[in-house]
C-alpha cells in the first residue's frame, strides 16, 4: 500500500511550506521511536504510540492506539477508532490529518505542527472547571425562577381564582386557590362553606362584611336598641370586631374582657348618658352587686317582678309562708303519714329537663304528701282540690249534700234525718220534704263550718296568707289567698345554670360545692328571706380574666352578647340607610384580624 | 483578635441585635391582644413590618456590596449587620406570627426565610473558617501556581518513565492524561484523592528494594503496580534509580493535586452556599409579597 505523507511546515510569517514522503506499507506508525513512519519527539508521546491502517481504499482508516493511554482523536482519546477522511489525531506537538489519497496513492495523511499557543488553549479548553461558577451553576437563573415560581404559585394564581370563578370553582380547595391564604383554620361552623373565600370577602382589601354574617345569622339580635345607641361606637363595630375567624376551630366567640370593659368602663361618658347602666370592667374587683328580680304585682294584680340591688335590705314577698330550717332541720327526719322522712334540697328543688333554671315547686308533689288537705275525720281519705278555691267551696258544698240525703253520718251534732241509716228497699229509706230541707240546711251549714275550718284555721293558713271576704250575695263563702310566686329567674341580665356547678368540685376551703355553699336555706327561718347568693358569695371562687388563684371569669361566662328584642338586621339597615354618624368616642384601635 | 464580620464596630450590630429581640420580646409579652397573639394585631403588623423591611434590606447586601464606589457604610459594616439583623428575623417573624403556623402561603414564606437563614449561617462559618485553612493549605503559593508547578512535574515524570521503560513511560502518560482537577459541583466540593497515600507506600518499596508484596499491589493504582512489578522483576540500577527519582517526583505532583484539589474544594465551600442563599432569598421575596398582598386582600 502507498501512503503520502505531506508534511506542513510553517514559516514565519504565516507561510507554508509542504514536503511529501511516501510510505509503503499495510500500517502507518506513529511514535517517537526510530522505526516509526512518523516520528513524533515529544515526549507526551510513546515510542510506538498508534497504528493507522486504511481501509476501503482509504475512504475509511482504521487507528489503533498501541499503548493503554489511549490515542485523542477528533478531541477525544480513544484506544481504537474507524473514521472516514477528514479526521486528526493529536500527538504531543504534532496533528496528523487523514485525508483523501490523491491519484495514485492508497491512502494519505498530512502531519502538521501544532504551536504552544495552540496547545496552551487546548489544555485550557480541556481543563476541568475548578470553580462553581465555571460548572455551570448560576445565581441569577435560579433566582429569577424561583421568583417567578413563588410569585405565581402565591399571588398571580390564588389572585385569578378569585376574579374568575369557573377558575376558583376547578381550584376550590386545592393549594392554587386562596386556600392558600388562608390565615387560619375557620371555626368549625364555618367549615360549611369556607373553601369559598368569597362567601365573606366578596372584594379585596375590604374586611368581611356585616351584611355577609346576616345571610346565615339573620335572627342574630343586636346589642342594645339600634336607634338609641345610633351615634355611638356600638353602631360601628362589625360583627368581625368580635369575631375573629381564622383562629381555628373553636376560635370565633372570644372571651376577652376588654371586648365589654372598653365601653363598659366607662359607658355613661361613652354613651352621653344615655345608658343607665353602671360602670363595670372586671368581675372579681369593678362589678356593682348584682340585683335580683323579687315578686311583686301592680295595681292590677298583675305579677310585675321587681329588681332589686343584693346590697338594700330584700325581703322576698312570695305569698308563700314556708321555714327552710324546719324542713331541712330535723336530723332524725320529720314525721310524715309514711313514717319518718329526711328532706334534702333535692326533695323539691331539681333542675329542668336542660339544666337551666330549677323546676317549679308544685303542691301536689312537694308538699301534699304530708301536708294533707283532708277536711272530715269521718272520709279520712279525702281531700279538697288543691289552689281552686271556688271549687273546694262547690266540692265541700256537695260532698255534704250528699252525705246529708244518704244518711248515715255519724256525727253527735248532724239532725237525726243526717245521722239515720237508709236501709235499702225499706220504706224508711224515704224522706220527707221536711226532712230533705232540714238535712240540705244542715248540709250547707257543715260545707261552711268545713270550709272556714280550711281556709282560716290548719289547712290553708297553714302556708297562705289567707283573708275572709264577705259572702257573696248568694251566701257563698269567699276569701282571699295571697297569690305565690318566686320570680323564676332571680338574676335578669345574667345566666347561671346549676348544670355547671353540679360536679362536686373541692373548694379551696375545704368542702365539696354543694346547695349549701351558695344558699343557706338550712337556716332561714322565714320564707321572706332571700336564698339567692349576692356577689361575695360568687366572688369566693371566681374573679375577672387576669385572675390568680381563683377562676378567671370574663363576662360573657355569665352575660350574653346578642340579648335585646332588636334584631341586628335593624342596625345594618339604619348603617346602611345614612352615612355613618360621627363617632363620638375613641375608635376601636384594632380592626378584625385579616 | 482580627476583624471579622462578627466583631465590626465593637459589635455593634449584635448589640442592636440584642436590643431589636429584647424589645419585640418584652413587647409580645406585654401585649395582651384580642384573641390569640396573632399577625393582625397592632403589635402583629408592627413586628411583620419590621420583619418585611429588613428582608428587603437584607437583601440589598447584594447591590451594596457590588456598588464599589458606595460610601454607604463599608461592605464589612453591612455584612457585620446581615448577619445580626438576619439572625433576628427567626424570633421578629415568630413573635409577629404569634406561634400560629399552618399549610398557607404564610408558613411557607416562614419556612424560606428560615432556609435562607440557617444556608447564611453556612456562610458565616465558612467565611470565618475557610479563608484560614485556605492560606495554610496553599503554603505561601497560589493555585496558578501550583497548577504550573503539576504541569513541570508531569513532564518531567515523562522523562524519566522513558529513561526506565517504554511500558512505565505508557503507564506514567496515562497517569498524566488522567490527572484531573476540579469537575463538577460535587467533584469539588468532595475532592477525593487518594492515590497520594497510595505513592507513598509504594514508594518506600522502591527504596527498600524489597520485591513486592500482593497487598501492596492490591493497594496501589495501576500506574504504581506496574512500577512495583517492574522493579521486582527487571530493574537494572540505572532504571532504579530513575525509577526512584520518578517516584519522587510523582510524589510530589500526587501532593500538589491534593493540595489544588483541596483549595478548590475550600473555594468551593465558600462558594456553594450562596447558590442555595441567593435564588432561595429571591424565593422568599416573592412569597413575602404574596403574604402581604393576601393578608391585605383578604383584609
Amino acid at each position: 500500500m502507498k501512503w503520502l505523507i505531506r508534511r506542513v511546515i510553517k514559516k514565519g510569517k504565516g507561510t507554508l511550506q509542504y514536503e511529501e514522503d511516501i510510505h509503503y506499507g499495510e500500517e502507518l506508525d506513529i511514535g517517537r521511536g526510530a522505526d516509526q513512519a512518523i516520528l513524533v519527539t515529544d515526549v507526551r508521546v510513546a515510542l510506538e504510540h498508534v497504528r493507522v491502517r486504511a481501509i476501503s481504499g482509504g475512504k475509511k482508516y482504521r487507528i489503533e492506539s498501541q499503548i493503554a493511554a489511549g490515542v485523542r482523536i477528533n478531541g477525544h482519546i480513544e484506544q481504537t477508532a474507524t473514521v472516514g477522511t477528514g479526521a486528526y489525531l493529536e500527538l504531543g506537538n504534532i496533528r496528523v490529518t487523514l485525508i483523501e489519497p490523491p491519484a495514485g496513492y492508497e491512502a494519505a495523511v498530512e502531519v502538521a505542527p501544532v504551536d504552544k499557543s495552540e496547545q496552551n488553549a487546548r489544555l485550557e479548553a480541556e481543563r476541568l472547571p475548578n470553580t462553581l461558577l465555571e460548572t455551570g451553576l448560576s445565581k441569577r437563573r435560579p433566582s429569577w425562577l424561583l421568583f417567578a415560581f413563588f410569585l405565581l404559585i402565591g399571588l398571580i394564581i390564588p389572585l385569578l381564582t378569585h376574579y374568575i370563578p369557573a377558575m376558583g370553582k376547578s381550584l376550590r380547595g386545592t393549594p392554587l386557590s386562596t386556600a392558600a391564604w388562608e390565615s387560619g383554620e375557620l371555626a368549625a361552623p364555618h367549615h360549611y362553606f369556607g373553601q369559598d373565600c368569597t362567601q365573606c370577602h366578596e372584594q379585596g382589601f375590604v374586611s368581611a362584611k356585616d351584611d355577609k354574617c346576616l345571610t346565615c345569622h339573620e335572627r342574630t339580635q343586636a346589642h342594645a336598641d339600634p336607634k338609641l345607641y345610633a351615634n355611638f361606637e356600638l353602631a360601628d363595630a362589625d360583627c368581625a370586631y368580635c369575631h375573629r375567624d381564622h383562629n381555628g376551630v373553636d376560635g370565633l366567640i372570644l372571651t376577652n374582657q376588654s371586648l365589654c370593659s372598653d365601653c363598659h368602663a366607662d359607658i355613661k361618658h361613652r354613651t352621653n348618658n344615655v345608658s343607665k347602666l353602671a360602670k363595670v370592667s372586671d368581675f372579681g374587683n369593678d362589678h356593682p352587686q348584682f340585683s335580683v328580680n323579687l315578686p311583686a304585682w301592680d295595681a292590677a294584680g298583675k305579677f310585675a317582678p321587681t329588681r332589686v340591688s343584693m346590697d338594700s335590705k330584700l325581703v322576698e314577698n312570695s305569698g308563700l309562708k314556708y321555714p327552710h330550717d324546719k324542713h331541712l332541720g330535723a336530723i332524725d327526719g320529720l314525721n310524715s303519714p309514711r313514717g319518718k322522712q329526711i328532706l334534702t334540697c333535692e326533695s323539691c328543688h331539681l333542675p329542668e329537663v336542660g339544666g337551666a333554671r330549677m323546676a317549679a315547686i308544685d303542691f301536689e308533689t312537694h308538699c301534699q304528701d304530708c301536708h294533707r288537705l283532708t277536711f272530715d275525720r269521718l272520709a279520712g281519705d279525702r281531700q279538697v282540690r288543691h289552689a281552686n278555691v271556688p271549687e273546694v267551696l262547690a266540692q265541700l258544698q256537695e260532698y255534704y249534700a250528699k252525705r246529708a240525703l244518704d244518711g248515715d253520718y255519724e256525727e253527735a251534732a248532724a239532725p237525726s234525718v243526717v245521722r239515720r241509716r237508709r236501709i235499702p228497699g225499706a220504706a224508711a229509706a224515704a224522706i220527707s220534704a221536711d226532712e230533705k230541707r232540714v238535712a240540705l240546711d244542715w248540709a250547707r251549714n257543715k260545707a261552711n263550718l268545713v270550709t272556714r275550718t280550711l281556709f282560716e284555721g290548719k289547712a290553708c293558713g297553714v302556708c297562705h296568707t289567707v283573708q275572709a271576704l264577705p259572702a257573696s250575695d248568694e251566701g257563698m263563702l269567699r276569701f282571699d289567698v295571697k297569690p305565690v310566686r318566686v320570680a323564676g329567674a332571680w338574676y335578669g341580665k345574667s345566666e347561671f345554670t346549676h348544670a355547671q356547678h353540679q360536679s362536686g368540685s373541692t373548694l379551696q376551703g375545704g368542702g365539696k360545692l354543694d346547695c349549701a355553699s351558695c344558699h343557706a336555706a338550712a337556716l332561714s327561718k322565714t320564707s321572706a328571706n332571700v336564698l339567692i347568693p349576692d356577689i361575695a358569695n360568687c366572688r369566693s371562687c371566681h374573679a375577672g380574666e387576669g385572675a390568680k388563684g381563683l377562676l378567671a371569669s370574663t363576662c360573657i361566662d355569665c352575660h350574653g352578647f346578642h340579648q335585646t328584642p332588636y334584631p341586628l338586621k335593624l342596625r345594618t339597615e339604619l348603617r346602611a340607610a345614612k352615612p355613618a354618624p360621627p363617632v363620638t368616642a375613641a375608635k376601636p384601635t384594632i380592626k378584625a384580624a385579616p | 483578635m482580627h476583624d471579622t464580620m462578627l466583631n465590626y464596630g465593637r459589635f455593634r450590630y449584635f448589640w442592636i441585635m440584642l436590643v431589636l429581640l429584647f424589645g419585640s420580646l418584652a413587647a409580645y409579652i406585654w401585649h395582651f391582644p384580642i384573641g390569640r397573639p396573632n399577625g393582625g394585631s397592632w403589635l402583629g403588623y408592627t413586628l411583620g413590618t419590621i420583619g418585611a423591611l429588613l428582608i428587603v434590606w437584607l437583601m440589598l447586601l447584594g447591590i451594596r456590596k457590588r456598588r464599589y464606589a458606595s460610601r454607604v457604610g463599608s461592605v464589612r459594616g453591612w455584612t457585620s449587620a446581615h448577619v445580626y439583623l438576619g439572625t433576628s428575623l427567626i424570633l421578629v417573624t415568630l413573635l409577629h406570627s404569634g406561634f400560629q403556623f399552618g399549610w398557607n402561603i404564610h408558613t411557607l414564606c416562614f419556612v424560606l426565610m428560615l432556609l435562607v437563614i440557617f444556608s447564611g449561617f453556612f456562610g458565616v462559618f465558612a467565611y470565618l473558617r475557610y479563608p484560614a485553612l485556605m492560606t495554610t493549605n496553599r503554603q505561601n503559593t497560589t493555585r496558578d501556581q501550583m497548577l504550573e508547578e503539576i504541569s513541570e512535574l508531569d513532564k518531567s515524570a515523562l522523562t524519566l518513565a522513558d529513561q526506565v521503560d517504554r511500558s512505565i513511560h505508557d503507564v506514567v502518560l496515562r497517569s498524566v492524561q488522567r490527572t484531573k482537577l476540579g469537575g463538577n459541583f460535587w467533584a469539588q466540593l468532595t475532592a477525593k484523592d487518594r492515590s497520594g497515600e497510595a505513592v507513598l507506600k509504594l514508594r518506600q518499596a522502591v527504596l527498600s528494594h524489597k520485591p513486592n508484596q500482593p497487598e501492596k499491589k492490591a493497594s496501589g493504582g495501576q500506574t504504581l503496580v506496574m512500577m512495583v512489578d517492574f522493579i521486582g522483576q527487571t530493574a537494572n540500577d540505572q532504571q532504579a534509580e530513575s525509577l526512584r527519582r520518578l517516584l519522587d517526583v510523582m510524589c510530589r505532583k500526587q501532593s500538589l493535586a491534593t493540595r489544588v484539589a483541596r483549595d478548590i474544594q475550600l473555594s468551593a465551600l465558600m462558594e456553594i452556599w450562596l447558590f442555595i442563599h441567593v435564588p432561595l432569598s429571591f424565593g422568599l421575596l416573592a412569597t413575602l409579597i404574596a403574604h402581604v398582598f393576601s393578608v391585605f386582600f383578604y383584609w
